[in-house]
């Protein structure tokens, strides 16, 4: 059958894509490059998330930045208070607490001595959070546009929030100058492999476990949410309990992704929390192709890799933010799915009558309905 | 009580900035249910129109305000006839090609004007106090006040009173039918995101003195301004103006119990938690799934 054929040239793309990605350090010796690199397969993590929420449920999640944020923040906390002590100050406290006078380490800084917690916490805080909001947003039945502009005002409050209490969050500097994480035995410094290698495997893991995830019943149901909530509803299916769940797995990835960011980065910043690094990831997510997993990873890591490689200049930045707001606008008014989508399109006028359970499966048949009049036709 | 009323008209001319920021928005979210996210950087144009207008041609900000309502309405026409018509039909799309024009609008200024900070200076006939009730009361709030109860004012003589205005609202209502009367819903929709824009620039241009001139300044206002639609109910100008007061209200005497920041924190959770309560807003007048 066609559907069979699709999905195992799927999971054969989607291996070569992950061989390729495993094999970079093979050739590339630079440890400055692979760091880079490694930066690049997190934005690949990040953009995935948001495809799982908005490409395959329909929940655009404008602050997506919200939970990557907070879990970076998570391991750099944990990763400071293990900073050695000459440059933590006094009685074990981070040398930004000292400078703003904290006396004592506030308690919800207590339990990042442990790893363990770190780790949870990085993946934990955001999935709560995203259910609280989750929790009261889509209970309330509100309508997609909504959902997007409340994420957003959550993401503007969150940084304000953050910069502002600077004396527990290191503000508008962040928490900088961390020691090197150090697990079972590797020590994940920024420029390792093995930082390198936490990224890839990651990245892999979620692909393809996200490619299960979106081709089971659950992932069905949440396309169909996405295509026509109202019909879900009336299927019996609790649709608020499904975006939730989807929402704070979105949020779970991100989190982690945000731990990634620190170990890669070493630093995190209020900027992890920003608006452009949000928009950002949507724009990943929108060139890429939202609907497509290796579609949203691929575009974190083009875009992101070609102004990496273009230039680092603050004045540079600028055109280039330029550019992509053009690119943004192009891309929502003539490939709506993303750059990915082309792949399909080839693919399918290849196969004239295939019949794809892929992601978008009313504007997949509309496509193939109209080959097969063009293929009569001729 | 010495206390309690200057509290009152700092949240007043919140309030006030917050209206006439929201109207516009709520304007073209409820005729046309665009959602403009690029309302923020209309309201940033309208501050530089007034910052170049002065510096360079120095003219004063009253003479200017008809000036860059014409400025950025203009540009919204631009933008709802090249952008926002192709996309009627996908309103989450519209969020999106918002923001790129959002993003491209500031990234302009940016690197045309520059990133610094820009000032603008208070008319010179309003920087003084008027004793108000035996309390001081800068007199350039009290214009703020009252231009947004004139723009309040002027919108529902437009929208209710006027034959454009009946136009409006048959093309909100049905556009397929209106077009059926001979009424031209391109141009009423293009006219509409205009009269929006516009309102959004004279926000800025009134907000320039107060607060200095930067290309990211709009993003707050759009924000907040959601939140007012949000609130108050789409397509109910009672609904805008209530709520416009009500958030700029709290936002106010919470910024004066803590401060500025837990304020906005504080009624961003209000919010959500209302929008719970009231998914359809405070005020609604329809109901209408989209």
């Amino acid at each position: 059958m066609n559907s069979n054929r699709q999905a195992i040239l799927r999971i054969i793309g989607y291996s070569i894509f992950c061989a390729a990605i495993l094999a970079v350090p093979l050739f590339v010796d630079d440890a400055y490059l692979l760091n880079k690199f490694a930066r690049y397969l997190v934005f690949g993590i990040l953009s995935l998330a948001l495809s799982l929420s908005w490409g395959y449920a329909g929940i655009l999640n404008l602050g997506q930045a919200v939970s990557f944020g907070l879990g970076s923040y998570c391991m750099a906390m944990a990763l400071k208070l293990r900073t050695i002590p000459i440059q933590t100050g006094a009685g074990g406290l981070p040398d930004f607490m000292v400078w703003n006078n904290v006396k004592t380490l506030p308690w919800f800084w207590q339990p990042f001595h442990s790893y363990t917690f770190a780790i949870f916490a990085g993946i934990a805080v955001p999935t709560v959070v995203a259910f609280l909001l989750g929790w009261f947003v889509f209970r309330a039945r509100v309508n997609g546009v909504y959902i997007a502009i409340i994420t957003l005002a959550m993401l503007v409050v969150i940084n304000l929030v953050i910069i502002d209490q600077q004396s527990y969050t290191g503000g508008f500097n962040g928490i900088t100058d961390l020691t090197t994480l150090t697990l079972f035995g590797i020590a994940f410094d920024a420029y390792s492999t093995a930082t390198y290698y936490l990224a890839a495997i990651t990245l892999s893991l979620c692909l393809f476990l996200g490619l299960a995830f979106v081709n089971s019943k659950t992932g069905l149901i949440l396309q169909a949410i996405r295509d026509d909530e109202t019909r879900v509803w009336y299927f019996g299916y609790d649709v608020a309990a499904y975006q939730n769940f989807i929402f704070c797995v979105s949020a779970a990835i991100a989190g982690f992704a945000g731990m990634l960011y620190t170990l890669v980065m070493e630093f995190a910043s209020p900027t992890f929390l920003g608006v452009p690094i949000s928009l950002s990831i949507v724009i990943w997510c929108a060139v890429g192709g939202r609907s497509s997993l290796v579609g949203s990873a691929l575009g974190a890591i083009v875009v992101t890799g070609v102004q990496g490689s273009l230039s680092e200049t603050p004045a540079f930045l600028d055109i280039w933010m330029l550019i992509m707001g053009a690119l943004f606008i192009f891309v929502v008014l003539f490939l709506p799915n993303g750059i990915i989508s082309l792949v399909d399109v080839i693919a399918r006028s290849r196969a004239r009558h295939s019949r794809d359970t892929a992601a978008e499966p009313i504007q997949a048949a509309k496509r193939s309905e109209a080959i097969s009049r063009q293929s009569v036709s001729r | 009580m010495s206390v309690i009323i200057p509290q009152l008209s700092v949240g007043l001319s919140i309030a006030s900035i917050l209206l006439i920021v929201a109207l516009g928005l709520a304007i073209i979210y409820g005729t046309m249910g665009v959602i403009n996210l690029a309302h923020g950087e209309f309201v940033m144009l309208g501050a530089y129109a007034v910052w170049f207008l002065q510096t360079y041609l120095g003219i004063g900000l009253i003479a200017c305000l008809l000036l860059v309502f014409a400025f950025v309405g203009g540009v919204g026409w631009l933008v709802e006839r090249l952008l926002i018509r192709h996309l009627y039909k996908r309103p989450l799309d519209t969020i999106l090609a918002t923001w790129g024009v959002g993003v491209i609008l500031q990234q302009t200024i940016r690197l045309s004007v520059g990133p610094e900070l820009r000032y603008v200076k208070m008319p010179d006939f309003l920087t003084s106090s008027v004793h108000f009730f035996g309390y001081e009361e800068s007199a350039y709030r009290i214009f703020i006040f009252v231009l947004a109860v004139a723009l309040v004012l002027i919108t529902y003589f437009l929208f209710f009173r006027t034959e454009f205005g009946l136009r409006l609202r048959a093309v909100t209502q049905n556009p397929e039918i209106a077009r059926c009367f001979g009424i031209n819903a391109g141009l009423t929709y293009s006219l509409t995101f205009a009269y929006g824009a516009g309102l959004a620039g004279i926000a800025g241009s009134l907000v320039s003195p107060l607060k200095s001139v930067s290309p990211d300044m709009g993003t707050p206002y759009v924000v907040d301004a959601f939140l007012v639609v949000v609130v108050g109910g789409v397509q109910s100008l009672l609904g805008t103006v209530a709520s416009s007061y009500l958030i700029g209200q709290v936002s106010g005497v919470l910024a004066f119990i803590s401060n500025d920041t837990m304020a906005k924190a504080l009624v961003f959770f209000g919010v959500v938690v209302l929008i719970r309560l009231f998914p359809r807003g405070l005020f609604a007048m329809r109901v209408r799934r989209s």
